[in-house]
């Protein structure tokens, strides 16, 4: 009934305008249900705070002259986040990680990546000491809503390896003092904290280490959220067992979906809600859908290649023109994308197993995450159209876009509260 | 207007586009004036590297760092950095000789490094770097690059757009 009057009412005022224009147009047709829920989505989208908990963006920060109030477009440069474009997708928060590579585990080592670590950290605050009108550095969960509500964009940071504390617990507190508001204990190697999903030596601490156990309690006590993301199943379990408050994956998806190591099975999607934590689904490609073959490209690659005299024979000027030649096909046979369908899937999948409270979203833009349909922060509403068409509610979206992490990040600062008063 | 730009999106006709994996490089670059030595090292997908030079990511050819390397596979690798990878010490561009190569990781995450090393008897008063390796294959690559002269860390992104920077000293 609400929609039919509306609608009449739309019909009403575009009748008004044409008649003052006096031009003939085409007649005006009537809204498709698509778009009425495409309508309905977005302004959801922009009523709800939207929350991305992980995004690589530090490391375009470390570019000389990239300028984060600039728009910059993705298909030229790779970017994925500006200021200017969150708020083209009305993308309200987020959370920039601090990444070092990790590299040598000795004195040298841990004190280098300190130092890489606190330039990163030093780089988004000054970023949003120099856009204050338009973002601003959020340190508590309220602090989204608040600087939503002055219509400024909310940055937290987080640091995406724990490589950087070394060997010495009291960094956890250096971190947290600088505005570090999670710690994702271990990234692509093993570190001092915990095991890789994805090191090729495999294991080597069984999960998180006696250290790691220390730096978790010192977390606990700051009210540092824990991120299991990068870690292997050890370590989810452990973080389970060892940590006084919930803990989070702040870009990882639903193996049951897509196998992959870097995603969670439905054991541990159990576990997390049990454990009250949150998983946060995240944009790379691989993690959301197995790539399909490209039967087409590989055949027409092969047929190239056979054809290629040897490489050392060739003219600089011929290399060029056999690398124009590989472009040429991989742009008539792209790889088919991963989309928005499969995000939703996985995000169906995580209800289903764990419910509603313990999924949100970590695009993982500017560290390989985007993929068709939310291809950087400018896009990202079409998760929440995509929501929308699949039924899920206003609340239910607004409990996905951040009020399940917003829930854990307070849940975090309680348990720590109470830590620091028993202390007391 | 902006309700038909985001109708448009939401529909995905405003732009075809792909996935693209995270593609990056690592450079470390050291000097301690105390041992007067300057050292790089570049730490390169190997898929890329056989991408760049071969045309093939999962190429047998070059065979790096295997018993069967093949005899101009350090020739063809200096050929392809010396386009897109350089350092100026006090504006003197560093000639690359592989010093030593290693492997690391598995399947496509198998890492070539490499290494360089130089003596390097006067103080530093700049450095350039330039490192655009890879742009030539995938619009989106980036470079980290990590310096530690005498202490000091900094670290920098070059890629496509922004591919040289100058620190001095």
């Amino acid at each position: 009934m609400n929609k039919l009057r509306y609608g009449q009412s739309i019909v009403l005022i575009l009748f008004i305008m044409l008649a003052a224009c006096k031009e003939k147009t085409a007649p005006v047709e009537a809204k498709t249900e698509e778009e009425l829920l495409v309508e309905k989505a977005l302004e959801i989208h922009k009523r709800i705070l939207t929350l991305d908990t992980h995004a690589d963006t530090p490391l375009r920060m470390i570019e000389p002259g990239f300028d984060m109030a600039e728009r910059h477009d993705p298909n030229e440069t790779g970017s994925k986040v500006d200021y200017p474009r969150m708020k083209e997708g009305d993308l309200d928060a987020i959370f920039f990680a601090a990444f070092v590579a990790q590299d040598i585990r000795d004195d040298d080592g841990n004190t280098r990546a300190k130092a890489l670590c606190l330039q990163m950290i030093d780089s988004v605050v000054a970023s949003t000491e120099r856009n204050s009108d338009i973002v601003g550095l959020a340190l508590d969960p309220d602090d989204a809503y608040e600087l939503e509500k002055e219509g400024k964009r909310a940055i937290y940071i987080g640091i995406e390896n724990g490589y950087p504390i070394g060997k010495d617990v009291s960094n956890v507190s250096l971190y947290y003092d600088k505005g570090v508001r999670y710690i994702t204990l271990v990234h692509s190697s093993n570190n001092d904290l915990a095991d890789s999903a994805t090191d090729p030596n495999g294991p080597e601490h069984g999960g998180i280490s006696e250290f790691g156990n220390k730096v978790v309690d010192e977390m606990n006590r700051l009210g540092i959220m824990v991120d299991v993301s990068h870690g292997n199943d050890s370590v989810f379990y452990d973080a389970i067992k060892m940590s006084k408050a919930p803990i989070i994956a702040s870009h990882s998806n639903a193996r049951s979906v897509t196998k992959h190591d870097r995603n969670m099975t439905d054991e541990m999607l159990k576990l997390m809600a049990d454990n009250g934590g949150v998983v946060q689904l995240t944009m790379l490609a691989d993690y959301l859908r197995e790539a399909p073959p490209n039967a087409e490209r590989d055949s027409a690659m092969a047929a190239l290649r056979a054809g290629m005299k040897p490489i050392s024979e060739m003219t600089k000027e011929e290399r060029t023109e056999l690398r124009k030649t590989f472009q040429e096909l991989n742009e008539k046979y792209p790889a088919p994308p991963a989309t928005v369908t499969h995000v939703a899937d996985h995000i169906d999948h995580i209800v289903k197993i764990a419910g509603i409270d313990h999924v949100g979203i970590g695009c993982d833009f500017d560290g390989g995450g985007g993929i068709e349909g939310v291809f950087d922060a400018s896009e990202v509403m079409n998760i929440t159209i995509e929501l929308v068409k699949r039924g899920y509610t206003e609340e239910e979206v607004a409990k996905i876009w951040g009020g399940n992490l917003i829930r854990v990040f307070k849940e975090v600062q309680k348990v720590a509260s109470d830590l620091q008063s028993d202390q007391s | 207007m902006i309700r038909l730009f985001f109708v448009l999106i939401a529909l995905g006709i405003a732009k075809p586009v792909i996935a693209h994996p995270l593609r990056l490089s690592l450079c470390e670059i050291e000097y301690h004036s105390n041992k007067k030595l300057l050292s790089i090292n570049l730490k390169l997908f190997l898929t890329d590297v056989n991408e760049a030079i071969v045309f093939d990511p999962y190429s047998k050819e070059l065979a790096f760092c295997q018993p069967n390397e093949s005899a101009n596979a350090d020739q063809l690798l200096l050929e392809y950095l010396n386009r897109f990878f350089h350092v100026k010490i006090n504006g003197k561009l560093v000639d690359l000789k592989v010093k030593r190569k290693k492997l690391s990781g598995e399947g496509d995450n198998t890492a070539l490094w490499v290494y360089f090393e130089y003596r390097q008897d006067a103080p530093l008063s700049t450095m350039e770097i330039k490192n655009a390796v890879f742009t030539d294959l995938f619009f989106d690559q980036n470079n980290i690059v990590y310096v530690h002269v005498n202490g000091e860390s900094k670290s920098l992104m070059l890629n496509k757009k922004t591919a040289v920077h100058q620190l001095k000293y």
